[in-house]
C-alpha cells in the first residue's frame, strides 16, 4: 500500500476540514479563554447572608463603636457604628483594618512553651491544661517559698474588668507589683489631683470650644479618641473654631491649624507661662473664677510677671513675641477656648511642668469644668467588687515595697518604666515571674533595651498576646488571648471623652484557633491555686463576672453596644473648688518653666531628634498592619528603609540630599536612615514616625522601618517618674 | 453516515485494483487514495469534535445525596420562592441551609434512604449540605434575581422557569457536570455542544443573557413611542424587515448596549 | 428597559478637612478586595484606588504649608462619555455608563495593554503586575460583591459600584426603581472620620454634593463654587470628583498653572 505525502496532507486537511465544522476548536477557544480570566488560584469569596455586628474597638484607647459587617460566619469588612457618640460612623485606618489583626498570620493558635533561647522562636505546642497547670505550679510554688512579691504583671490597659482582676490577683496572691501602662492620661490625672485637689480623668469638650490652643498634641494625628478629634476638627475647619498649634514641626494639625506657632521643642510649657502672663498683665483671665475659687494666684502671678514676659518667652522658644501677645489675646478672648497637651498621640505621658503649665492657661480661661473647656470626671466606679480577703502570705507580700516605687514617694499609679530600670539593675528584692497582658513593653518602652536587660533577669515571663509580638516573642509562655472581634469586654472612658462612658466589646465571631479569654484564664488560675484566692474569684467565667459587673446596665450595653450618661455634666465650681481651691502652685508648676533634660550634648550630637505620630504608623501593642503600611508614603518608607524628615537647610549643612542615606546616631544607639527634605521642621530639629521597625516576626506585618524606641534615652519627670522624654540629641552624617 | 459507508465500500474496490496499475491507473488511484484520505480525516474529525471531544471536555460528580423538587414543591404554598426566598436587603438566598430544613426533617420521615443520609450525615452532625449548583456563574458575573424577577425592576417580572426551566418539578437531580477547563457547570454553556438551544433555560452565556436584555431594550424604547402613527410604522417595520430596527440604546458608551458593570464585579 | 434615569454619580472632598489620616485608603483596599505585597513602598507598583497626595506650598520654613489630596478614579464624563481611558480601550474592558456616570472597568475583560493607564491624566489606573496572594487565613476577609482580579490585567476605583447594585436590589425588593441619596455610599465617604467626603448624584439639586459645588451643567460641570475645583480642569475631562479648599495655593495646585500666571479665576 502506497500511502504517499499526498494522502497525508489530504488526511490532515480532511481532518482540519472537520475539526473546523466541529464544535471544538471554538468551544476550546472559549473556555480557554475564560479559564485564563478565572485563574483557578484566585481566590473566589464565598456568598451569604449580610449580617453586622455591634461591638467596641479596642485597637486603641478611643472606644469608637465598630460595625463588623459578616457574610454568614466570615467578617468581611470593620466599619464605623452610625450614631455613636464616639465617632459616628467614623473609622480610622487602623480601626477598620482590624480583620487583618484577626485573621493575620501573626495570630497565636494555641498555648506555647518556649524550647529554644529566648527570642529564637521555637516553641511547643502545649494544651490549655498543661499551660494552666505549669503556670500554677509556678505561682504555687513562689508562694510557699513565701515570696510572692516577686511576682510582676503589667497591663496594657488601666480601667475596665480586665485590669480590675489581674489587679485583684496580684492583691489576692500576694504581690505589689501590678502596673499598667501610663500615658498622658496618667500626666492629666496628677496635673488634676495637684491643681484641682481630686481624683479625676481629664475629658475634653471639643465639640463645644471655639478656640483650640494645642501645645504639640496631635488633635488629628491620633490624640485622644483619633475619630472624635476628627470630627471636631472638621467642625473648627467648617467655622466653628480656630486652632492654634505650638510644634516645631508641621505636623498634619499644624498644617490644618489656624495658626502654626513653630516652637523649640521642650519648650512648651515657657510658652505657656508666657501666654499667662500676657492674660495676667492685661487683666484678661476669669477674675470670677480666679477670686473665688483659686489659691496662689499672687504666687503664680509674681513668678509669671518676673519670669516670663513675652521677649524672654521669645528668646526661650523661638515664638516671635508679637504672636505670644496675639495669641494670648485670642486665646482669652474666645468665648469657650481650650488648651490642650500631651504630645502626637499622648502615649508618652510627659513633663508635668508642662501639663500643670498648660492647665494653668485653662484655670486663667476659666474653662475647667465649662462648655468647651476641659472637665473632671469621675474615674469609672461601677466595678464594685467587696475585697478581696487576703491571707497572711498576700499580707505579708502586699506590704512590700513596690519595685517601681509608684504610690509612694511619687504619685504616679504606675511607673514601669522605673520597674524595668530596677529589676535590670537586680535592686531590691528578685523578680522571678511577669504576667504581660495587652502590653508589648519589649518594644514600646523607650530606651527598650533596658526592658530587655529586665526580662533577661526574669526567669519565667507569661504573655496573654494573641498575636506574636516583641514581648510574646521574648516569653517563656505565651497563653494567647482571644483577640477584641472574639471576646467580651467592657470599654469604659474612651481617652479625652468628656462623658461618663462603656463601650461593649463582643463576639463579632467565635475564636478562630485555640485561645482563651484572659479573664477566663486568670479565674480558672485563682481557683486552681485555692484558698483566699479562689474566694476572691468566685465567677464561673469572665462572661458571668462581666455582666454580674455591669449589673443593670449590661442590657443597655447589649442592646445599643454602649452606656453613656447623656445627662452628665461635670461638677460646678462651687461644688467642686468650694473647700478645696484650684492650686496655682502645686509642686511642678510652682518654680515656672523647668526644662526636661534630653539626653546627649550639643556638640557630639548637633541635631534633635523627635519622634513623631502619624495615623498611618500604629505605635501601639498592635503593630501595623498591612494595609496601614501600604498607606505610608515612599518619603516616609522606602525599601524597609525609614526617613528622617529634616530642614533643607540643615540637611544642605551636612551635605544631604532627598533620599540620601544616611546614619543616625543618637547616645542611646545608631540607626540607618534615609533623610527627607522637609520645609515644614524646623532647622536644627530631625523627626522620624513612632511604631516603624517592630521585630519581623512576620513578614507582611510590621517589619518596616526603624524604630526610634531604642534611640529615645528614657528620661523620668522629676515630679511624677513618668517617662518624660520627648526627643533626643542626635548626629546625622552620610552613609 | 451514508457517505461513509459508500466510501467503506469503495475501499476494497480500490485495493484490489492496485496490482495491476498502469501509471495512468496509478495517477488515478492516487487521486482517489487522496479524497479517501481527506474523507478520512475529515470524518475522524468530525467523530473527535462532536462525539469525543465533549466527553472529554466535560466531568461529573453526583450530588451528595438525591433531591426531589416535585414532592418539596407540593408541600410548600408560595412555590419556588418558600425556600429560594429573597433576604430583606434584596439578595438572592439560593440554595437553602440546613436551618431552613431543619423543621421537617429533624428526625427520619420516611423510608426514602436519601432523606436517611440527609439527616444522619448533614442534620444531626450540623453540616451544611455541599450542594453542587448546576446555574452557578463564575466569580466576575453580578446577578441579581430580584432585578429579573420584580415587576418594578428595570426589566419586566420574569418567572423561575424563564432561566432554570422545570427544575422545580424534577424528581430526581442529575449528575452535575463541569467543563475540565474552567470548572463552570454544564449548565451554563448548554448540554448541546455546539451551543444550540431550543429554551430560554437551556444555556445562560453571556450572549443569552444580552439577548434578553436587548429585547428588553427594545421594549421599552418600543413603549417610549409615544405617537400612535410613529409606533404604527415602527410595529410595521419590524414584521416586514425583522431584526433590523436597532434595539433600544443602552446605558454603555463604548456599546451602546447595557453598561459592562450591570452584569459584571 | 423600563425608563432608566440618568444620574451622574459624584464625589466632593474637603481638603480643609482632610486630615490625610488614610481610612479611605483602607476602607477601599477593604471593601474591593485590593491585595498587598511585602514590600509596597514603590508607588508606581502599589495598588491603592483611592491615594492620598501630599500637596505642598513649596515656600520656606515656617511659611511651608502642607495639604492633601485623596485621589480617587475621577469617573470622568469627557464629551459625552468619552473619558480618555474607556476612548482608547481596545478590548471593551472599560465603559462608560450614562445610567450612572461611573466609568466602568471588567477585568475579566482586559487584556493587560495598559493603554488606559497612559490615556488617565490622573493615574487612577494601576495593573496588577502580580497575582494576588492573600497570606494563610486572610482570605477570609475577602468581600463576595468584587472579585478578585489576577495578573495581568488593569484595575481602578469604581465608586463602589457593587454597592449600587446592593442598594438596587433592596429598592427593587421594596417596589422601588430609584436611590435615596444615603443608600448608595462609597466605602471611602461612609469611612471617612472628618466627614471630608461627600458622595452623591450631582444631577440631582436635593443631593449635598450638587449643593457643595453647584456645578454648571452648560459649561462641562464647572463648580460655580469659588473654592471648588476639579483636577486638571483645563484638560476637558469633566472629572466627577471635586474637590473643595479656602486655601487659593490648594486649588492652584489643581492645574498645571505655569508661573508667574494669573491667579486662578474664579468661576
Amino acid at each position: 500500500m502506497n500511502i504517499g505525502r499526498r494522502s497525508f496532507l489530504s488526511f490532515l486537511i480532511g481532518g482540519a476540514a472537520g475539526t473546523a465544522l466541529s464544535p471544538l476548536p471554538w468551544k476550546l477557544t472559549d473556555d480557554i479563554s475564560i479559564w485564563s480570566q478565572n485563574w483557578p488560584w484566585t481566590p473566589v469569596p464565598a456568598t451569604g447572608e449580610v449580617t453586622y455586628a455591634n461591638t467596641t474597638c479596642t485597637l486603641c484607647p478611643g472606644g469608637c463603636g465598630i460595625s463588623v459587617r459578616k457574610i454568614d460566619e466570615r467578617c468581611v469588612k470593620i466599619e464605623g457604628t452610625p450614631g455613636h457618640p464616639v465617632n459616628d460612623g467614623g473609622v480610622c485606618p487602623l480601626g477598620s483594618s482590624g480583620l487583618q489583626v484577626l485573621y493575620g498570620p501573626a495570630r497565636i493558635k494555641t498555648p506555647l512553651k518556649r524550647v529554644g533561647e529566648r527570642g529564637q522562636g521555637r516553641w511547643m505546642a502545649i494544651s490549655w491544661e498543661d499551660a494552666l497547670a505549669q503556670t500554677a505550679d509556678k505561682l504555687t510554688e513562689l508562694r510557699e517559698g513565701g515570696q510572692p512579691q516577686s511576682v510582676a504583671c503589667l497591663s496594657g490597659r488601666t480601667y475596665g474588668t480586665m485590669p480590675s482582676l489581674l489587679q485583684r490577683f496580684m492583691a489576692a496572691y500576694g504581690s505589689p507589683n501590678f502596673m499598667t501602662v501610663p500615658s498622658m492620661r496618667d500626666s492629666y490625672a496628677l496635673t488634676f489631683a495637684a491643681m484641682n485637689g481630686q481624683t479625676a480623668m481629664a475629658g475634653f469638650d471639643t465639640e463645644n470650644t471655639d478656640f483650640v490652643l494645642s501645645f504639640g498634641s496631635g488633635i488629628i494625628d491620633g490624640w485622644g479618641s483619633p475619630v472624635r478629634m476628627f470630627r471636631a476638627n472638621s467642625a473648627w475647619q467648617g467655622g466653628r473654631g480656630k486652632v492654634v498649634q505650638a510644634e516645631p514641626r508641621l505636623s498634619n494639625t499644624a498644617a490644618k491649624s489656624d495658626i502654626w506657632a513653630p516652637i523649640r521643642p521642650g519648650t512648651d510649657a515657657a510658652l505657656a507661662l508666657g501666654m499667662a502672663h500676657v492674660i495676667i498683665l492685661e487683666k484678661r483671665y476669669r477674675s470670677d473664677f480666679v477670686s473665688n475659687y483659686t489659691t496662689g494666684f499672687d504666687a503664680f502671678k509674681t513668678m509669671v510677671m518676673a519670669g516670663y514676659s513675652p521677649e524672654k518667652v521669645a528668646q526661650i522658644t523661638g515664638v516671635e513675641k508679637n504672636t505670644i501677645v496675639s495669641l494670648a489675646r485670642s486665646f482669652a478672648r474666645a468665648s469657650r477656648p481650650l488648651a490642650i497637651c500631651g504630645r502626637g498621640r499622648g502615649e508618652v505621658p510627659g513633663s508635668m511642668n508642662e501639663f500643670m503649665a498648660v492647665h494653668a492657661l485653662n484655670a486663667l480661661v476659666g474653662v475647667i469644668n465649662r462648655p468647651g473647656g476641659v472637665w473632671a470626671l469621675p474615674e469609672p466606679g461601677y466595678i464594685q467588687w467587696s475585697g478581696p480577703d487576703l491571707d497572711a502570705v498576700a499580707i505579708a507580700g502586699g506590704r512590700r515595697q513596690r519595685l517601681d516605687g509608684a504610690g509612694s514617694s511619687n504619685p504616679a499609679a504606675s511607673l514601669p518604666n522605673r520597674f524595668f530600670t530596677t529589676v535590670a539593675a537586680g535592686e531590691d528584692y528578685p523578680i522571678e515571674a511577669m504576667f504581660i497582658s495587652g502590653a508589648n513593653p519589649d518594644f514600646d518602652f523607650l530606651n527598650n533595651q533596658r526592658v530587655a536587660e529586665a526580662m533577661a533577669k526574669i526567669p519565667f515571663v507569661v504573655s496573654f498576646s494573641s498575636l506574636m509580638d516583641d514581648t510574646a516573642r521574648n516569653a517563656d509562655l505565651i497563653l494567647p488571648d482571644h483577640v477584641y472581634l472574639e471576646r467580651y469586654e467592657d470599654v469604659p472612658a474612651p481617652m479625652g471623652f468628656q462623658r461618663p462612658i462603656i463601650g461593649l466589646c463582643r463576639p463579632a465571631v467565635t475564636p478562630q484557633f485555640n485561645t482563651m479569654h484572659t479573664g477566663d484564664v486568670i479565674i480558672q488560675l485563682a481557683q486552681t491555686l485555692g484558698g483566699t484566692l479562689a474566694d476572691a474569684f468566685p465567677w464561673d467565667n469572665y462572661e458571668v463576672c462581666l455582666q454580674d459587673t455591669l449589673g443593670d446596665q449590661w442590657d443597655t450595653l447589649v442592646e445599643e453596644g454602649y452606656a453613656m450618661d447623656e445627662g452628665f455634666s461635670p461638677a460646678p465650681w462651687a461644688d467642686m473648688f468650694g473647700s478645696r481651691k484650684f492650686d496655682f502652685t502645686a509642686a511642678g508648676i510652682r518654680n515656672g518653666f523647668v526644662p526636661v533634660p534630653i539626653a546627649g550634648d550639643d556638640i557630639t550630637y548637633p541635631l534633635v531628634l523627635m519622634p513623631y505620630d502619624s495615623m498611618r504608623v500604629a505605635s501601639g501593642a498592635i503593630g501595623n498592619t498591612p494595609f496601614m503600611t501600604k498607606t505610608v508614603d515612599e518619603n516616609v518608607l522606602l525599601h524597609g528603609m525609614a526617613f528622617v524628615q529634616i530642614n533643607p537647610v540643615t540637611a544642605g549643612s551636612l551635605g544631604l540630599r532627598q533620599g540620601d542615606k544616611a546614619e543616625l546616631t543618637t547616645p542611646a544607639g545608631k540607626a540607618e536612615v534615609r533623610t527627607d527634605l522637609f520645609e515644614g521642621i524646623m532647622p536644627g530639629v530631625i523627626a522620624m514616625p513612632r511604631g516603624m521597625g517592630r521585630t519581623p516576626y512576620d513578614k507582611k506585618l510590621m517589619k518596616h522601618g526603624v524604630s526610634t524606641n531604642p534611640l529615645v534615652s528614657s528620661v523620668e519627670d522629676p515630679i511624677s517618674g513618668l517617662e518624660a522624654a520627648w526627643g533626643v540629641r542626635a548626629k546625622l552624617s552620610k552613609a | 453516515m451514508s457517505t461513509t459507508e459508500e466510501h467503506a465500500n469503495e475501499v476494497p474496490a480500490e485495493i484490489a485494483d492496485k496490482k495491476e496499475t498502469t501509471p495512468e491507473t496509478k495517477k488515478e488511484s492516487a487521486i482517489g487514495y487522496v479524497i479517501l484520505f481527506f474523507f478520512v480525516g475529515l470524518i475522524a474529525s468530525l467523530i473527535v469534535g462532536w462525539i469525543i471531544f465533549p466527553r472529554l471536555l466535560y466531568s461529573q460528580k453526583s450530588q451528595p445525596f438525591d433531591f426531589n423538587h416535585a414532592v418539596h414543591l407540593d408541600l410548600v404554598d408560595e412555590g419556588c420562592q418558600s425556600c429560594h426566598y429573597f433576604r430583606e436587603d434584596g439578595s438572592f438566598s439560593g440554595v437553602p441551609k440546613l436551618a431552613q430544613c431543619i423543621d421537617c426533617h429533624e428526625e427520619v420521615n420516611g423510608e426514602d434512604p436519601n432523606e436517611e443520609i440527609f439527616v444522619t450525615e448533614y442534620v444531626w452532625k450540623e453540616r451544611e449540605v455541599p450542594w453542587l449548583i448546576y446555574s452557578k456563574q463564575p466569580d466576575c458575573v453580578f446577578f441579581s434575581h430580584v432585578a429579573h424577577v420584580s415587576e418594578d425592576s428595570l426589566y419586566d417580572g420574569k418567572d423561575c422557569v424563564t432561566c432554570h426551566g422545570y427544575h422545580g418539578e424534577s424528581e430526581t437531580l442529575r449528575p452535575y457536570q463541569y467543563n475540565r477547563i474552567t470548572n463552570i457547570s454544564r449548565d451554563i454553556w448548554g448540554h448541546n455542544i455546539a451551543g444550540f438551544a431550543r429554551n430560554s433555560w437551556d444555556r445562560a452565556k453571556m450572549d443569552d443573557c444580552a439577548k434578553c436584555h436587548a429585547e428588553a431594550r427594545d421594549a421599552a424604547s418600543r413603549r417610549n413611542l409615544k405617537a400612535p402613527t410613529t409606533r404604527f410604522i415602527t410595529n410595521i417595520i419590524d414584521v416586514a424587515f425583522p431584526g433590523t430596527r436597532p434595539a433600544g440604546k443602552g446605558s454603555s458608551v463604548q456599546t451602546e448596549r447595557g453598561a459592562c458593570f450591570e452584569c459584571h464585579k | 428597559m423600563k425608563g432608566a434615569t440618568t444620574h451622574r454619580y459624584g464625589m466632593v472632598i474637603d481638603l480643609d478637612k482632610c486630615t490625610g489620616c488614610g481610612a479611605c485608603m483602607i476602607a477601599c483596599m477593604a471593601e474591593n478586595n485590593v491585595p498587598f505585597r511585602d514590600d509596597e513602598s514603590d508607588k508606581l507598583l502599589s495598588l491603592t484606588w483611592m491615594r492620598i497626595f501630599r500637596l505642598n506650598n513649596g515656600k520656606p520654613f515656617p511659611e511651608a504649608d502642607v495639604c492633601y489630596l485623596p485621589r480617587p478614579c475621577m469617573h470622568c464624563e469627557g464629551d459625552h462619555g468619552h473619558s480618555p481611558c474607556v476612548s482608547v480601550c481596545p478590548a471593551t474592558a472599560t465603559d462608560y455608563s450614562r445610567e450612572t456616570g461611573i466609568v466602568s472597568q471588567i477585568y475579566t475583560r482586559c487584556f493587560g495593554c495598559r493603554y488606559c493607564m497612559g490615556a488617565c491624566p490622573y493615574k487612577a489606573r494601576l495593573f496588577n503586575w502580580w497575582d494576588p496572594v492573600w497570606p494563610d487565613g486572610m482570605e477570609k476577609f475577602l468581600n463576595p460583591d468584587v472579585s478578585p482580579r489576577v495578573r495581568g490585567v488593569v484595575e481602578k476605583c469604581s465608586f463602589c459600584y457593587n454597592r449600587y447594585q446592593l442598594a438596587k436590589n433592596k429598592a427593587f425588593l421594596e417596589g422601588r426603581r430609584e436611590l435615596e441619596e444615603n443608600e448608595y455610599q462609597t466605602s471611602c465617604t461612609q469611612a471617612c472620620p472628618a466627614g471630608a467626603i461627600v458622595f452623591g448624584d450631582l444631577n440631582n439639586p436635593h443631593h449635598q454634593v450638587h449643593q457643595l459645588v453647584d456645578p454648571d451643567m452648560a459649561h462641562g460641570g464647572r463648580p460655580r463654587n469659588p473654592n471648588a475645583f476639579r483636577i486638571l480642569e483645563r484638560l476637558g475631562t469633566n472629572p466627577k470628583v471635586y474637590y473643595l479648599s479656602s486655601r487659593e495655593w490648594v486649588r492652584r495646585s489643581g492645574d498645571n498653572t505655569i508661573e508667574g500666571e494669573g491667579k486662578l479665576k474664579s468661576h
